[in-house]
């Protein structure tokens, strides 16, 4: 990938795109048409089909270092860099979560040539939505160090089981960066070691960033707008294939079970259960609760999961926290797209009657249903089950091949 | 996509019927699904009458396929007013009996009927919301839900289907009820939980009509301010991809997060080899994450 | 001394009265319980009745509805949780309003609520069946010319517009019948010009040109109903049937068959105002239009959905940028004369107007009568769709409208509300300076002065203390 976009020229040297030239009128000198056409063709290439199941880095662990230099001070994003960044941030932690249920993240500040940490590596959305909430008041004072940010990244990540992946998303405001020695050997040393860095850009194209992230395996991207912006940080919460470097391993997991395994012979089990402390908030001293998940190995109780379990180690998960992601195991064959011949009148997913407008209609090659484009991306970029497969008796198992 | 406290301009119910003939009450006594099909039309008649922009759809679910029973596709029957009823409920009782008829009279007579493929329903109604939503005026709140009125059991056959199912709707703020009719559902309870919906296991068939309207017509912004029953505990446990069982420890494996009884060398899902001595080094390390 | 009162009433001090629109709800409130009793002789009104209560009412008049003996009240109440005592308060208070239910005792002595007798058949009748077909539904053989949607659309609103054109009185007017001419002139909409007698528009008819469609056809209907029982009409039945329509579906024909000749004058009526539409008078058939079935949405208008422009031919048409230029997409003189009440028109296309939102355009509308959340409404309202796509790095705001313009055009408002209106007592001719000090003093203690001036010896005090003032000055001029 990074060596194709190497050869590519730059946008400047390319040579005229003639967009106007695509577009033409039809009989009735209107445009409508065409404009519909367009915006299928640009929502389909929005979502591109990944290519079956591609072995994937599940259990991730994400540093996101964010740039708390003067140049976030900056107002081209609306209300300025800083503001728009972390308020894009919240939202980021919560869809990373949710694509990536058993992955950590956490949040490093570059700010005045160091890397301060904001939060540990942790599974705890809400522990990371409140630290961005609050980095609001930081002062944005000096200038960043990328060097010193990798650094450190590579010191909070090398520790890590082999099994899990090492990410590092920078968000990159400044056009500069004072570093204390030769960054080219960091560089170095994090590719070794499979870091996967990735930086998002809020000024312009910078030559060593470019170079972190080929060199790492990374996605170098740089904000056009704040929806762009959005879009490119939405990239980064899909789990990227997995890197070569990995071992893989099983991983001992446990699945608390809520309701008390001992009904029978406890004659207050209809009462509340008994109201003790979870570990998780031991600390602060709060969270005491009826309510909550034992881990099955030592019977501690946690308040929410994902965790994992501080007396005995294990790492306690629910079943649907691990469904999220089966959908990058079983993905929905895609469609073929077949030229509308009023092969069917209307759309067996949602009934929509198929007009002139639609040039393709989509067909599961499955269940031999039909399917306008809109369904058709929907079950291949959301829902991930085939309406038309999922309801017949002999085509809605999609259990892996035991072949 | 109006959040739970504004009250949402239009609200929009799909049902989801189970007519699978093997369902314990209708085995039974099948005269009891013409009683229960008559609660459930009326439910859906007032759920229309709550405001004049309530939308609404029903699918039935046989065992060899899903369709919608109302909407029909392309052009709505032709219904006049016979008696005083609003004209709009005879067609939606009309339309909903006659092609309950057609989905029942196409089943394959040598089939013998297997399990209700309430996944496939349900994915169905998640694509019919979606196009609502995506053809409605902007600025309008639309508020969604599902409801499943079951008499079948649930097995993990489906297990994939539903959480993809389950997920989708969580994401676009869907919610998912479900009425059983007769057991206790325990992976659709798990859908209810993490959308946010009601589920309710009807004590008699007697009166559903009532159950009905009084749990499940609120809607989200409304719910919140009734008297509902509760959640109830839900049981999340993972089933294991060898034998589906129910487990409270198991082995997961790192690349595809398939989740095994036993320790094995070779991933069954995605066939990597994992490193000999699996989970035994990875503890220690873990530990070291902690300080 | 003499003191003059002056006192005023609040209405005649706002100098913008707002034009009321009521909603069924307001408007069944103010009519007789025997009038309500009536009406609920009609499942089209007690379908429409039920629509329009309050979210609570409506779950509370469900669960009851096939009860037969009256429910403890404190039953009831247990039905909503403990935080929302306020809104289950209200939507009780709504149900007795509208003698929806009423009070009824339980053996035992407890106070219960039991639905009224011919609300709930009736409901029971719209929802289940049952009972007699309503009267304009017998069926018919199929039009030969049968109309589509889009053609009744166009017709709804070529009609529709024709009344608000004769009352902004554009050149384009094809007359209108003296009848809707009398029904403006009562709803205080226009006024006799006194000079010619020719009917001109009033402020409440400025304010009547800016509501949402909707909106206008239930006042206007409203105000027909009051008149109509000078025409040996019923109310209740032409509401029933208004209500009817309300609830017949788009681009289908009805039977005329059964109607009584009061109700064939009314459905004339209504074909003038394109309600509904008729090819021949005599057609024995006709087809409601989008205007009548929008009747019952005149409460749940959302944040800009007014209903008619939910057909495709009728979109919002005004972009209004930061900049206080407003673009409107649009052909029609009646949109340019209303956008020009309040904006200053620049430039004139075929097909598109732009205009300026200045400080002197909307002051000039605001003099006028109108009110700055009507100007604003209305560009919400008739908001261009891409105003109501865009969207800013996913922050969404509540208007769709420029956060500065909707600010600036609320400010150039209250700017002209910088007067407080305090009602007061004047006091003046005193005859001494020191009379004059003492009675100020004294007011000025009690908190009760409100203004005064020495040299003219004049003072005003607050109507509230004037009569303790009075007491304090008669024992103060007996004694000295």
């Amino acid at each position: 990938m990074a060596d194709e976009e190497d050869i590519k020229e730059y946008r400047w040297e390319t040579g005229y795109e003639k967009t106007w030239e695509a577009i033409k009128e039809d009989e009735d000198g209107l445009v409508e048409g065409l404009v519909a056409e367009f915006a299928q063709k640009a929502a389909r290439r929005a979502v591109a089909p990944r290519k079956g199941p591609v072995r994937l880095g599940m259990m991730r662990h994400l540093l996101v270092a964010i740039d708390c230099s003067e140049a976030m001070n900056c107002q081209d994003l609306k209300p300025s860099r800083f503001l728009c960044t972390l308020k894009l941030l919240e939202k980021f932690v919560e869809e990373f979560f949710d694509q990536n249920p058993l992955s950590q993240l956490g949040l490093v500040a570059m700010k005045n040539k160091r890397a301060e940490r904001i939060t540990e590596l942790s599974g705890n959305v809400r522990k990371h939505v409140k630290a961005v909430e609050n980095l609001i008041n930081t002062p944005l004072t000096g200038e960043p160090s990328l060097q010193n940010t990798l650094e450190f990244a590579g010191r909070a990540l090398r520790p890590l089981p082999s099994h899990a992946s090492r990410e590092l998303l920078v968000l990159f405001a400044s056009l500069t960066t004072c570093d204390p020695g030769d960054i080219n050997t960091t560089i170095h040393s994090l590719k070794t070691d499979g870091i996967r860095c990735s930086v998002i850009g809020l000024a312009a194209e910078v030559r060593i960033c470019k170079k972190l992230c080929q060199d790492t395996g990374g996605e170098y991207g740089v904000v056009l707008d704040d929806v762009h912006y959005r879009s490119l940080l939405s990239e980064a919460t899909c789990p990227p294939p997995r890197a070569r470097v990995l071992d893989a391993g099983l991983v001992k997991m446990g699945f608390p079970h809520s309701a008390p395994v001992n009904v029978q012979n406890d004659p207050t089990a209809n009462a509340d259960p008994p109201i003790t402390v979870c570990m998780c908030h031991l600390e602060e001293g709060e969270g005491v609760s009826g309510e909550g998940h034992l881990c099955p190995q030592c019977r501690s109780k946690y308040c929410s999961l994902p965790a994992q379990c501080r007396t005995c180690g294990l790492t306690l998960a629910s079943a649907p926290h691990l469904a999220r992601s089966y959908h990058h195991l079983f993905p929905v064959e895609p469609y073929e797209e077949l030229l509308n011949e009023s092969q069917a009148q209307y759309c067996f997913a949602c009934l929509r009657l198929f007009t002139d407008v639609d040039k393709q209609v989509y067909r599961c090659k499955r269940c031999l249903e039909f399917y306008c484009w809109e369904c058709e991306s929907v079950v291949g970029a959301t829902l991930h089950v085939c309406p038309g497969c999922a309801s017949r008796p002999n085509l809605y198992q999609r259990l892996p091949d035991t072949s | 996509m109006a959040d739970e406290e504004t009250p949402s301009d239009s609200s929009l119910l799909v049902i989801i019927v189970d007519t699978n003939p093997n369902q314990r009450y209708i085995t039974e006594d099948p005269k009891i699904l013409t009683n229960c099909l008559d609660a459930i039309i009326s439910f859906a008649n007032s759920h229309l009458m709550q405001k004049s922009r309530n939308q609404l759809a029903v699918i039935g679910c046989h065992f060899h396929k899903s369709e919608y029973l109302y909407p029909s596709p392309g052009k709505p029957l032709d219904v006049r007013q016979i008696d005083g009823q609003y004209e709009l409920f005879t067609l939606v009782e009309k339309t909903i009996k006659m092609r309950l008829v057609n989905l029942i009279k196409s089943q394959p007579q040598d089939e013998k009927p297997g399990e209700s493929l309430l996944a496939g329903a349900l994915a169905l109604a998640l694509c019919y919301i979606a196009r609502l939503r995506r053809q409605s005026t902007p600025g309008l709140r639309i508020s969604s839900r599902i409801l499943i009125v079951t008499g079948s059991t649930d097995t993990a056959a489906q297990y994939i289907n539903y959480m993809n199912v389950f997920f989708t709707a969580q994401k676009q703020q869907i919610l998912i009820d479900v009425c059983s009719l007769d057991k206790h559902l325990s992976l659709l309870q798990q859908g209810c939980d993490i959308t946010g919906g009601l589920y309710l296991k009807v004590p008699s068939l007697e009166g559903l009509l009532q159950y009905l309207l009084w749990v499940f017509l609120p809607e989200a912004s409304e719910r919140t301010k009734l008297v509902l029953p509760g959640r109830g505990r839900v049981d999340y446990r993972a089933a294991c991809f060898c034998h589906r069982e129910l487990l409270t420890i198991g082995y997961v494996c790192s690349v595809c997060l398939s989740v095994f009884c036993k320790f094995s060398p070779i991933c069954t899902t995605c066939h990597t080899v994992f490193k000999i001595g699996g989970p035994l080094p990875i503890k220690p390390k873990k530990k070291k994450l902690k300080t | 001394m003499s003191e003059s009162s002056k006192s005023k009433s609040s209405l005649n001090l706002n100098p913008s009265p707002t034009l009321q629109c009521k909603d069924l709800h307001e408007y069944l409130k103010s009519r007789s319980a025997q009038f309500l009793e009536t009406l609920y002789n009609y499942p089209t009104i007690c379908l429409a009745v039920y629509r329009e209560l309050p979210e609570l009412a409506r779950h509370f008049v469900i669960r009851l509805l096939f009860v037969e003996q009256p429910v403890p009240q404190a039953v009831v109440t247990s039905w909503v949780s403990q935080t929302y005592a306020k809104e289950q308060a209200k939507s009780c208070e709504a149900l007795s309003e509208l003698s929806v239910w009423q009070e009824a005792p339980i053996p035992g002595g407890m106070p219960g609520w039991m639905l009224a007798q011919s609300f709930k058949k009736n409901l029971k009748v719209a929802l289940l069946g049952g009972g007699r077909p309503w009267s304009m539904s017998s069926s018919l053989e199929p039009d030969g010319k049968a109309r589509d949607v889009a053609f009744l659309d166009a017709y709804a609103l070529e009609r529709w517009e024709c009344v608000l054109h004769y009352m902004v009185g554009s050149a384009q007017t094809e007359g209108i019948s003296a009848d809707a001419v009398r029904i403006l002139l009562h709803a205080g909409l226009m006024t006799r010009d006194a000079e010619d007698g020719s009917a001109v528009i009033t402020r409440a008819g400025f304010q009547f040109l800016l509501l949402s469609t909707a909106k206008q056809v239930w006042l206007f209907l409203q105000h027909y109903l009051h008149t109509a029982e000078k025409r040996s009409l019923s109310a209740a039945e032409c509401l029933a049937f208004l209500y009817q329509l309300s609830f017949s579906t788009l681009g289908k024909d009805y039977s005329t068959e059964g109607m009584s000749n009061n109700m064939l004058v009314f459905l004339q009526h209504l074909r003038e105002f394109g309600l509904v539409y008729q090819r021949k008078r005599k057609a024995g058939r006709f087809y409601p239009t989008r205007l009548a079935l929008n009747i019952t949405c005149v409460k749940e208008s959302g944040p800009s959905v007014a209903p008619l422009e939910t057909s495709p031919h009728h979109q919002g048409y005004i972009v209004v940028e930061t900049n206080y230029r407003v673009y409107a997409y649009t052909q029609s003189n009646l949109q340019v004369a209303l956008l020009g009440l309040f904006t200053e028109l620049v430039y004139r296309f075929p097909n598109l107007v732009v205009g300026v939102l200045t400080r002197e355009s909307v002051r000039q509308a605001l003099r006028g009568g109108i009110t700055a959340e009507q100007i604003i409404h209305y560009l919400e309202q008739h908001s261009h769709s891409q105003m109501l796509k865009s969207e800013t790095g996913g922050i969404k705001s509540t208007s769709m409208l420029p956060p500065t313009v909707v600010d600036q055009i609320r400010l150039w408002e209250s700017e002209r509300n910088r007067f407080t209106y305090t009602e007061g007592v004047v006091y003046n001719q005193f005859l001494s300076q020191a009379d004059f000090v003492v009675l100020r003093d004294y007011a000025r203690q009690q908190g009760v002065l409100t203004w005064q001036n020495e040299r003219s010896r004049t003072m005003v005090v607050r109507r509230a203390g004037h009569d303790d003032v009075r007491k304090f000055w008669k024992r103060y001029s007996k004694s000295s």
